[in-house]
């Protein structure tokens, strides 16, 4: 579905934020990119929906293909009308417009597809926003925002979706609800997935696969259950101690705390 | 009483035009977050543009004598059994104009939406991304772009322009004075505020309007979700230059045209600043508003005074609401 070979990204010409970065996301799988804040998971996604160059980044080297096809020189909103949906980091709806509108919004990705927006499937996902389809967005709860951001990304029936960490912000339960709905897309509509996360204990719930990235760079991949077995990631990334006896912050050198892969 | 009716009148005729004028600057304003400084020129282009399409080239060796003055027999007819000075004769009169004032209008209607075009894609895309602090300077620099432009193109003296409806007085009696009003202000103003309305109705309740508003919030957001920026921004200038070119053309047949109509455009702004640089209802408010106070300005304390005495109480209401009336502060959760 989608694949990045090898990319290079700079901002503003001389901040270098990803160097040489690999990954695949195949078709109606989700597969899942975690890291470290700063390691370039976000830029990684941009590059993928090609908003870099609204941002003064570039891709220096390397390919990002969707479909089979390089989309390096497609604008934004042609990517969405072939199926590519990017749901920002912290939800970015239109506050100050209706629910109701947040969705027509979105409809345009459909345009070049001559298909007709399905509210009501979005209003039986979530029937929240159902009850307040005339509301303003910006005051909504943090969870209806993000029922609405990805009601937005339904709308536009995609066949892959960019997800910058949709847990942000929000109830541990309500973030057990979006991951239901995200669990609910790839298996009723097999769209593919490439969630963004710094909550690993979710992520690798809903995932197939995952990579973590550090300092630009894929330093670790493989599916979900391996992954969950490395005795590094349980340290850093799921919280799960060392040994089995306590250990006191007081024997743990704090230098030891910080694993990395690259030296 | 009457003499008030009468000046609120005026005032309200004089607000309408410049809600259109203002419209220009706010729909750029929603789309593309650039005050558009150099508004107030995109309008000189427009009356210049009228003037050249209905004076200029009907006046050619080489255009078509029906155009400059058509004289249908049963219009020569007609004509010839009025007498001096009857309403009637105004009317036919602006019949005889009518093909110069259509071929004026469209003409400055399509050369300016490709002026308004030509700088969206030319000086404002390629700074798309960039900080919108720079296109807003650009704008101050097409000022000087545009009026030395428009004195190297147009050299010759502006004579006068046809107007755009029949220019009979209408009088009527109020409160014990007669009211004079002129036929074609009233068609001015009804012009102004059908365009301002349906403008707004586009933006309001239209696909298209979610477009601009989703834009206006959002931009890197909006086109990732399949909105094309471009073509928003694009439109936008389209719209700011076509409401222009009209508001040129009634510009020019009310006060004449010279390079110096650009100036109005900055009082446009004030005026815009005062109702909300993006509410449409704000800024007809505010010109109406404006509008009155100049008109009554003008009758209390004379024409020296109607320049000064708007503007203060726009910076009035600047300093108790510093969005302007009806501006929208960010929506924020409590």
């Amino acid at each position: 579905m989608l694949t990045i070979e090898n990319i290079e990204v700079t901002y503003h010409h001389t901040v270098q934020a990803l160097r040489g970065l690999s990954l695949e996301v195949p078709d109606g799988k989700i597969v899942t990119l975690l890291g470290t804040n700063g390691a370039g998971k976000t830029t990684t996604l941009k590059a993928a929906s090609n908003l870099l160059a609204l941002e003064n980044g570039e891709i220096g080297e390397g390919r990002i293909a969707f479909k089979g096809q390089s989309i390096m020189t497609v604008q934004p909103d042609k990517l969405v009308q072939q199926g590519l949906f990017h749901v920002r980091e912290g939800r970015r709806i239109f506050s100050e417009m209706t629910v109701e509108d947040n969705l027509v919004a979105a409809s345009y990705a459909l345009d070049e597809r001559k298909a007709k927006a399905d509210y009501e499937k979005i209003y039986d996902f979530f029937p929240r926003l159902k009850e307040r389809r005339k509301q303003i967005a910006g005051y909504l709860s943090g969870g209806e925002q993000q029922m609405l951001a990805f009601g937005r990304a339904m709308i536009a029936r995609p066949e892959l979706i960019l997800m910058d960490e949709p847990s942000l912000g929000l109830a541990p339960k309500v973030v057990e609800e979006i991951f239901d709905t995200i669990r609910r897309l790839n298996a009723e509509d097999g769209v593919s997935i490439l969630l963004v996360e710094q909550n690993a204990g979710v992520a690798f719930s809903v995932a197939d696969y995952g990579y973590i990235m550090e300092s630009g760079q894929i330093v670790m991949e493989g599916d979900v259950d391996t992954l969950r077995n490395d005795k590094d990631i349980q340290s850093f990334y799921l919280g799960v101690g060392e040994g089995d006896e306590r250990q006191s912050f007081r024997d743990v050198k704090h230098y030891k705390r910080r694993k990395r892969w690259l030296s | 009483m009457g003499q008030f009716v009468q000046f609120a009148i005026n005032g309200v005729m004089a607000g309408a035009i410049y809600a259109l004028i203002a419209v220009g600057i706010v729909s750029v304003y929603k789309a593309t977050k650039v005050v558009n400084f150099a508004h107030g020129y995109l309008i000189m282009f427009g009356a210049y543009f009228y003037f050249t399409f209905s004076v200029i080239i009907p006046n050619q060796p080489w255009a078509p004598e029906w155009l400059l003055s058509w004289q249908p027999d049963w219009l020569v007819a007609q004509k010839a059994d009025l007498p001096m000075f009857s309403p009637m004769g105004a009317v036919l009169d602006w019949v005889s104009n009518l093909p110069r004032i259509v071929l004026g209008l469209t003409g400055a209607l399509i050369a300016n939406a490709i002026v308004g075009r030509i700088i969206e894609r030319v000086l404002m895309r390629p700074l798309m991304g960039q900080s919108v602090f720079a296109m807003i300077m650009v704008t101050v620099g097409l000022i000087s772009i545009m009026s030395g432009t428009a004195s190297l193109i147009w050299t010759a003296d502006a004579a006068n322009v046809p107007f755009l409806s029949p220019s009979a007085p209408v009088k009527f009696e109020a409160f014990g004075t007669t009211i004079f009003l002129l036929g074609t202000d009233l068609v001015n103003m009804v012009l102004a505020l059908l365009m301002f309305a349906a403008i707004v109705a586009f933006v309001k309740f239209t696909k298209g309007g979610i477009a601009i508003r989703a834009t206006a919030e959002d931009q890197s957001t909006a086109y990732s979700m399949g909105i094309s920026v471009p073509k928003v921004f694009s439109r936008a200038w389209v719209l700011a230059s076509t409401t222009g070119a009209i508001a040129g053309a009634i510009l020019a047949t009310r006060n004449g045209i010279s390079p110096s109509l650009g100036l109005f455009g900055f009082s446009v702004l004030a005026i815009v600043l005062m109702g909300g640089l993006d509410s449409y209802v704000g800024v007809l408010i505010a010109a109406m508003t404006v509008g009155v106070l100049e008109a009554m300005t003008q009758w209390k304390l004379g024409g020296s005074w109607a320049e000064i005495v708007p503007y203060v109480a726009v910076l009035i209401v600047l300093i108790w609401r510093p969005h302007g009336l009806m501006g929208q502060k960010e929506v924020e959760r409590i």
